[in-house]
C-alpha cells in the first residue's frame, strides 16, 4: 500500500512562515504497522507519541514556490540507514489557492516511495464538523480543575476533552503503578509516570490544542497553590481518595464560589455516590458528610498510601492489606460518567449545548449508585421487573438541605463572599 | 501564608467555646499556621492536673489536631514510661514525638470540620480518667474506652 503520513498542519504553516535561506529541517517521525503509517513532526511533538521512531526531514519551497528536489534527495540519501529504517521526507509548499500543502516521501535503501500526506487540522478547524476531531467548540473556553487522576478522575478528564473542554488543570502527586493499570485510562506504556502527565498526554490525543497544566502536589500540603487554580476555574472536580483533601477543597470551593463535583466509590466499588456543591445555595461537602450520608469508613481503599493516611497508626499491616479491596473499572465507570454529565450541565449554563433538559432533571445535589447488592446495598431488593423500588444499576437522587449548623458554610462564621 | 479569614474566624470560635468550658486553655504562636498551639490544664476527678498541648493544624479545621500530654511524665502502672511504649493500641497512643505522649482521639476517617477542639478535649479528659483507672486496676486504657472502628 501507499504509505500514509500524518502531519500537523500548524507545523507546516510554521515552516512556511520562516524567512531566509531554504534549508533542511530535522524533525522526527513515528512509524506503525511495518512502516506503512507514519506520524511526522517538523518539531518536537506536543505529547509523548507512540510508534517506532525514525528520522524525518522537511524542506519548504523557496519564495518562488520551488523545491529543489534533486538537491534535497542528494542530501537525504546519504543519511539512509543500511539496516532498513526509513526516512520520512516532507516537502512543504502552497497550493494554487494559497493554502499550505505538503507532499511526503518515504526513503529506504530500496528507493523512494511517494506517500499519501494528510493534515491533522490546525486549531481553528479542529471544531468544524466532519473534518475536525471534536464536534463542538461551545466549551472550548471552559476551564476545569480535576483533583485526583486515578480510576475515577482519569476517565473524567478524557471524556471532558472529547466533549470539547479546552482548559484543564490536573492535580495529583501519585505515579502510575502496576496495580492501577487495569482501572486506569493509561496503560503499561505509562508505568512510573506521574498520573497527571500521563493523563495530560491522553487528553492531548483527543484535543491536541487543549491547554493542560499539571500540579504534582499534595492538596493538603499546598493549599495556596491549589486555591489559585480553583479561583481561576469554571468547575472543580474532586476525584481524590481522602476526606481531608475534600474538606480542604470544599473550603476553596466556598471561598471562590465555584461549583464542585465530588465522586467516590465505596468498598470494592459495590457502589458509589456523587455530590454537587453549589456554594451557599445548597449543602456543602461538610453538610452532607456530617449528616452521615457519606461515611469515611466505607470509602474504597485502593492503595496502601491511602489506607495509611486515614487509619490509626496501630492498625496492623495485615489488616491494612485486607482493607485494600478494589473494584472493576466497569464499576467505577458509571460514577465517572455521572460526574461527566453533571460537569457538562454546569459548564453549559448559558450556552446552547443541548444539556438544558438534563439540568431540569438533576434536581438533587446528591446521587447514589449501586453496582451489586453488597455492603451498604445488601438489603436492597432484586432488580427484577419492577421500577418502583430501589435496585442496582440505577441512579437515585436524595434530597439534602444545607445544614444551618454546619461549621463550614453555616451562618455563624462569615457572610457569603461576593466573588 | 497566614490564616485565611475563615480560619481566623474558626480559631476565634474555638477559643470562645474553650473559654467557657476549659478556661485555662490559651492560644500560643498563633501567627503562623502550622506553629500555633493551644495549651492548658485538665484536672482529673481525683484532682490531678495534666498540661495538655493541642497542635492547631495548618489546614484548620480540615484535619485531626495532634494532642500531647506535656506534663507530668506519664508512666504505666508497672513503671514504664508511656513514651517508651511508642504506638500503643491498648493504651490509645500514637507514635510519640519530641518526648511527648500523643493521644489517639479521633481517627482521620472519623474526622470532619464540625468537630471542635472542645469535643477533642472531652475525649482527652476521658482518656485521663481511663489512664488513672489503669493506674488503679492495671487494666489497659482500652478496657475503659471503646475504640473507633478503623
Ligand atoms: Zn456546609
Amino acid at each position: 500500500m501507499t504509505p500514509l503520513v500524518y502531519v500537523l498542519e500548524e507545523q507546516i504553516r510554521d515552516l512556511l512562515s520562516q524567512t531566509g535561506d531554504v534549508r533542511l529541517v530535522d524533525g522526527v517521525a513515528y512509524g506503525f504497522d511495518d512502516w506503512t503509517v507514519f506520524h511526522a513532526y517538523t518539531e518536537k511533538p506536543y505529547s509523548t507519541p507512540s510508534g517506532r521512531i525514525c528520522p524525518c526531514v522537511a524542506m519548504r519551497s523557496d519564495a518562488a514556490g520551488f523545491v529543489d528536489e534533486e538537491k534535497l534527495m542528494l542530501q537525504v540519501r546519504s543519511r539512509v540507514d543500511p539496516d532498513g529504517d526509513p526516512i520520512v521526507v516532507l516537502l512543504a509548499g502552497t497550493d494554487a489557492g494559497g493554502s499550505p500543502s505538503c507532499r511526503a516521501l518515504v526513503l529506504t535503501e530500496k528507493g523512494v516511495a511517494g506517500a499519501d500526506a494528510r493534515f491533522v487540522p490546525r486549531r481553528s478547524e479542529l471544531f468544524s464538523r466532519n473534518t475536525g476531531l471534536l464536534e463542538t467548540s461551545a466549551l472550548a473556553d471552559k476551564k476545569v480543575v480535576i483533583v485526583g487522576l486515578g480510576s475515577g478522575g482519569s476517565p473524567i478528564a478524557l471524556e471532558l476533552a472529547r466533549a470539547g473542554i479546552g482548559h484543564f488543570t490536573l492535580i495529583d502527586f501519585d505515579r502510575l503503578e502496576l496495580g492501577n493499570i487495569s482501572r486506569h485510562v493509561c496503560g503499561v506504556n505509562d508505568l512510573g509516570r506521574y498520573k497527571t502527565l500521563a493523563v495530560r498526554d491522553q487528553v492531548l490525543q483527543k484535543n491536541p490544542y487543549a491547554k493542560v497544566s499539571t500540579m504534582e502536589i499534595n492538596v493538603n500540603q499546598s493549599l495556596g497553590q491549589v486555591e489559585d487554580a480553583v479561583a481561576a476555574c469554571d468547575l472543580l472536580i474532586v476525584a481524590s481518595d481522602n476526606d481531608q483533601s475534600r474538606f480542604n477543597l470544599n473550603q476553596m470551593s466556598l471561598n471562590n464560589n465555584k461549583v464542585t463535583l465530588y465522586g467516590r466509590a465505596i468498598t470494592r466499588a459495590a457502589g458509589g455516590d456523587v455530590l454537587r456543591v453549589r456554594p451557599w445555595k445548597g449543602p456543602c461537602y461538610n453538610c452532607v458528610f456530617s449528616s452521615g450520608l457519606i461515611d469515611g469508613r466505607e470509602e474504597e481503599m485502593s492503595q496502601k498510601r491511602q489506607a495509611l493516611a486515614v487509619l490509626p497508626a496501630y492498625v496492623e499491616e495485615d489488616k491494612i492489606n485486607t482493607m485494600i479491596q478494589v473494584g472493576l473499572s466497569s464499576d467505577i465507570a458509571p460514577i465517572a460518567n455521572m460526574m461527566v454529565k453533571m460537569a457538562l450541565v454546569e459548564l453549559s449554563r448559558g450556552i446552547e449545548t443541548g444539556m438544558s433538559t438534563v439540568d431540569e432533571d438533576l434536581a438533587s445535589d446528591f446521587y447514589v449508585w449501586a453496582n451489586r447488592r453488597e455492603e451498604a446495598y445488601a438489603n436492597w431488593p432484586r432488580m427484577g421487573f419492577k421500577w418502583t423500588h430501589p435496585s442496582i444499576l440505577r441512579w437515585y437522587g436524595a434530597r439534602i438541605d444545607r445544614d444551618l449548623d454546619c461549621l463550614v458554610c453555616g451562618g455563624h462564621l462569615e457572610e457569603e463572599p461576593t466573588t | 501564608m497566614g490564616w485565611s479569614s475563615q480560619q481566623s474566624a474558626r480559631l476565634h470560635l474555638e477559643m470562645g467555646i474553650l473559654s467557657r468550658y476549659f478556661p485555662t486553655f490559651f492560644l500560643k504562636d498563633s501567627i503562623i499556621p502550622g506553629h500555633a498551639v493551644i495549651e492548658g490544664t485538665l484536672r482529673s476527678n481525683a484532682g490531678n492536673e495534666y498540661l495538655i498541648r493541642l497542635r492547631v493544624p495548618a489546614d484548620l479545621p480540615n484535619s485531626v489536631p495532634i494532642v500531647e500530654i506535656v506534663s507530668p511524665v506519664l508512666r504505666d502502672r508497672f513503671g514504664h514510661s508511656l513514651v517508651d511504649l511508642g504506638t500503643s493500641y491498648p493504651m490509645h497512643l500514637l507514635k510519640p514525638e519530641n518526648g511527648a505522649v500523643r493521644i489517639c482521639h479521633y481517627s482521620a476517617s472519623h474526622w470532619h470540620p464540625n468537630i471542635t477542639f472542645f469535643k477533642v478535649l472531652l475525649k482527652i479528659r476521658a482518656w485521663i480518667e481511663a489512664y488513672e483507672g489503669h493506674l488503679d486496676s492495671g487494666y489497659a486504657i482500652d478496657h475503659y474506652l471503646p475504640h473507633m472502628e478503623a
